[in-house]
This record gives structure tokens, sequence and C-alpha cells, in this order.
């Protein structure tokens, strides 16, 4: 019986390394969020003025404090935000979505509404989020 | 030997059968203390509605108060309180989740932790799910242009949601730079044409679009930017 | 005269028809639930992410490789090849399966999917959970009433039976 386990725990494998080279581009091997969405605090500094800070955050913590110069753009005022983001946005520039932390889903949620609903494609979600851009200031 | 292997199964088959009954009155039996008319509420708020919100009532079954500790959620959209802090065996109350829907748009689903003294079922997750109705589908909701291409109308879809018939949409504020256009394709569908008068200079402009005389406001935006990295500075209007 | 000197366990060829019909039935359902798997992948690892027992980069190779196990161990059970292995290997996933489930609902995690992924999620938890029961019941029943201990010598044991 232990060799018939085995020799099915290792054959397995092939199917599933197939399946894997097949994804190997599709899949995010580190992190739930896919690394092309994504993007650290120090590459994020690095474009400069080249990209645009978004705050995803609620408005009270916006207020309280934000990266310099981000814009706020969150869901509870979505159609009232989207204005000045449209008005300030321009196809060369790479837009840096942020909420708390990694694990909160507010960032990734308005990333998910630029892309799919503004048709924009540079945008990326800031990887340790507020949280991140604070340690790292 | 083959009787040896017989009563073994036999005990196996006994084993699995207690092991089996003993869950199901573990599941049962963690239920002794508060008992959940709903873990899982699922709301419908209308067009135009700021808030849903969802009352998950429970019951104390068991035989010994239970207090509530505490009640979390899952994201600062949704406030979740209780009405009591402790409960009385044969005592009844409700714990209160408010869903703030602001702009969001499709099923969201929230979660809430009630933490409890409860020795067998210490935290209870209670889950909102919210169906915002969209009355309306808006893609994509910018359209631009580079400095110097030709000024050719680009056109936004407008589709109204199944559940809302939509007689006209209309589209504001006026734009000097920017001339629009609706066309009404029948069924529900809509499409915006909007055309820059020129596009030798970055400008951008930002419309609400509004369907018949529904409260729900929809914002729109187009431009024309340069395409260099320097920095370019719009004009709004 | 030969002596013997182990005792080997071979698959017994005794057993009622109605062992071949629960083979087929429990080995259909693992062949469906690995393809339901295999075919998205990515939500899978989401789902194994969930339970918050393994980290992601581990949890998304898992997401890789359990669907197939799942599946060859099905094939296992239908075709009768490596049957015995595959019966132990899939009571060791249910077991370790309901374990993770049992352990995720006590910390208030909301699991919505079972082993069968997004397309079981209209059962409740009990219900998940009498349904695993149920199949891992029938898998440890019908290892321990397929193994007949048989006096061979060490050079006749088979591995594929």
């Amino acid at each position: 019986m232990l060799k018939q386990t085995v020799a099915l725990i290792l054959l397995a494998f092939l199917p599933a390394i197939g399946e894997a080279i097949y994804y190997r581009h599709k899949v995010s091997w580190q992190s739930p969020v896919p690394p092309s969405e994504t993007v650290t605090v120090d590459l994020a500094r690095s474009w400069g003025d080249n990209a645009i800070w978004v705050d995803a955050r609620p408005d009270n913590e916006f207020e309280r404090d934000h990266v310099p110069g981000a814009i706020r753009l969150n869901e509870d005022r979505w159609n009232e935000l989207l204005g000045p983001f449209l008005a300030t946005w321009s196809p060369e520039k790479k837009i840096v979505v942020y909420c708390s932390t990694q694990s909160c889903n507010l960032a990734i949620e308005v990333a998910r509404r630029l892309r799919n609903e503004a048709q924009i494609k540079d945008v990326f979600v800031l990887q340790g989020g507020w949280e991140e851009w604070l340690k790292k200031k | 030997m083959e009787k040896a292997g017989l009563s073994c199964t036999i005990v196996l088959v006994k084993t699995t059968i207690i092991a089996f009954t003993l869950s199901i009155l573990l599941c049962v039996g963690a239920r002794a203390g508060l008992t959940w008319e709903q873990t899982q509420i699922e709301l419908h708020p209308a067009v135009g509605d700021k808030e849903a919100v969802g009352h998950f009532k429970y019951k104390n079954t068991g035989d010994r108060p239970v207090r509530i500790k505490s009640v979390r959620t899952s994201c600062g959209c949704t406030a979740a309180q209780s009405q009591k802090e402790a409960i009385a065996p044969g005592d009844t109350g409700e714990v209160t989740a408010t869903f703030k829907i602001g702009d969001r748009t499709g099923t969201q689903v929230k979660g809430v932790t009630v933490e409890t003294d409860d020795r067998v079922h210490s935290n209870i997750a209670l889950v909102l799910k919210t169906v915002i109705a969209q009355p309306l589908e808006i893609q994509p909701v910018l359209v631009y242009w580079q400095t110097g291409e030709e000024p050719k109308a680009k056109s936004i879809s407008v589709k109204a949601a199944k559940d809302f018939p939509v007689k006209e949409i209309n589209i504001t504020p006026v734009n000097q730079n920017f001339e629009t256009k609706i066309t009404k394709m029948g069924n529900g569908e809509f499409k915006i044409d909007i055309q820059p008068r020129d596009t030798a200079r970055p400008i951008a402009a930002v419309f609400t679009l509004q369907a018949d005389a529904s409260p729900k406001k929809f914002t729109v935006g187009a431009r024309v930017a340069n395409l260099a990295p320097s920095k370019a500075t719009a004009v709004q209007q | 005269m030969n002596t013997v000197s182990t005792i080997n366990y071979q698959l017994s060829t005794e057993r009622p028809f109605v062992w071949r019909i629960v083979d087929l039935i429990i080995g259909g359902l693992f062949i469906y639930a690995g393809i339901l798997k295999a075919l998205d992948p990515m939500r899978f690892a989401v789902d194994i992410d969930n339970y918050k027992t393994v980290p992601w980069f581990i949890g998304v190779r898992l997401a890789f490789y359990l669907p197939w196990l799942e599946i060859l161990c099905g094939l296992a059970l239908i075709t009768r090849k490596l049957y015995l292995g595959g019966l132990s290997i899939l009571a060791a996933l249910t077991s370790i399966f309901i374990m993770a489930t049992v352990v995720a609902k006590a910390r208030g995690l909301d699991i919505t999917c079972g082993c069968f992924g997004h397309a079981s999620k209209y059962l409740s938890f009990a219900g998940h959970l009498a349904l695993d029961l149920a199949i891992l019941a029938a898998l440890l029943v019908s290892i321990f009433s397929a193994r007949k201990p048989s006096e061979v010598l060490p050079r006749q044991s088979v591995l594929f039976r």
C-alpha cells in the first residue's frame, strides 16, 4: 500500500508541473495580488512625477494624513471624487493606489474599478499600503 | 484470520459512526449558547438608498447567560452593534449591521465577527451580502485623445439594467471644449459621442450622467493629454 | 514445503459487488472535484488562502498539485490500479480537509467553499461536514474491507492490483 501511495503522489507531480508551467506568467506565486498589478514603495517613489498617488481610504483617514500630493478616491464618494482624478490623470502617468495595509481590500477594489470602468492600464496597488509608506518615509 | 479482519472492520465502522454522531452533536451542541436565526443575510437595497441594514437575530437557548464581548466588522464601510451586552437564558436580541453603500457597485460581502464568552462558540462569523442595484452600466467612464491626434468622436456605451426601464439620459454641463451627442439605441441602450473641438492643447472635462429623474448620478470624463512624460498641465473647463 | 515468513496484504477479490458501486461513485466524485479545481487554480489558491493555515506561496503551489492528486486517486478507485494507495491518500486528504474546516469555523473565518470549490457554496456548514464525514467513512470502510491478509512470499506481493 505504501508503494502505491508513493507512486500516486509522485505521478501527480507530472500534470501539476505541466499546468504550473502553462500558468507561470498568469499566476502570482508570491502574493495574492498578481505582481504585474502591485508595486513596492521604493519603485513607486522612483517614478517621481510620473506617478499619481491615489488614496483609497475613507475621508477621515485621508484628512488625518496622506501621501503628499495624493488624490482621494474611495468608494464612499466614487462619483464625486472621480472627476478630480480624471482631470489630473494623463495616459503616461502610473497610478499607485494605496489603503491602510496590504490586507485591506479598498485599494484592490479602487484599482479594479479604474482598470475596468475607466480602462486605465497602468494601475498598481502599493505593497504594504500606507503603513509601508510610513515605514520608508 | 478472516474473522479477525471482519471484527476489525466492524470496530472501524462503529468508530466512524460514533465519530460522525459526535461531530453532528458538536455542531448542534455548539449552538446551545446563542442560536442565530440567520448567520448570512442578503440585502437588496433600492436605487438611491444610502445604507443597507441587516438584523441578525439571536436567542440564548442555553442555560447560562452569554455576554457579548465585542462586535467587529471586516470593513470600515460596515458598522455593527449588539442590542444587548448580556443575554440571559431564554432572552432574545439582535446584532444590527449597517453597510454604507456609498458609490459601491455589484455584490458586496462584508463580515461581522461577534465575540462572546460562550466557551463552545466564542466567535461567530456573520455575513452581510448586499446586492447593489446598478441602474446604468457605463463603459468606459473615460475617453481621451493625445494632443495632436485627430479630434474624432469617441463613444461611451450606456446600458440600463433589465429592472430599470430608462427613457432618457442626460449629460451635463455643456462644455465649450467638447461636443456631446446622445443616441438612443433602443432596448435600454444609449451611445454618447464625445468629440473635442481641437486637440492642440491639453484639456479636461468632467460630465455628470443622469437617467430620467433617478437620484443617482454618474461621472464620466473626457481628456486631451500630452503623452510626453514632462509635466502636462490640464486646463479644466 | 514452503514456510511463510511474512504476511502481506493484497486487494481482496471476494468483496461484494456493492463495493464496486461505492468505488465508482466516490472515484467519480473526486475526479469531478479535482477537475473543477484544476480548471481554475487561481481561484482554488484563494480558497486555500481563506483558511489561513498556510502562507500564500505554499497554498498556491498546493492549488496546482492537489487537484491532480485527487483526479489520479479517483481514477485509481475506478480502474482498480494503485487502488489501496488511492483510497489511503483520499482518506488522508478528506481528514485534513475536515480538520481545517472545523478549525476555520472555530476561528470565526467565513469559509463558503467546500471540497467542490464554489459549486458547493450553497451547502451550510453542517451540511458540508456531514457530506465530508460520510465520504471519509466510506473511504475508511473501503480500505479495511478491501485489505485481505494473505499468506504470500515477499516476492509474490504485487504493486499493481
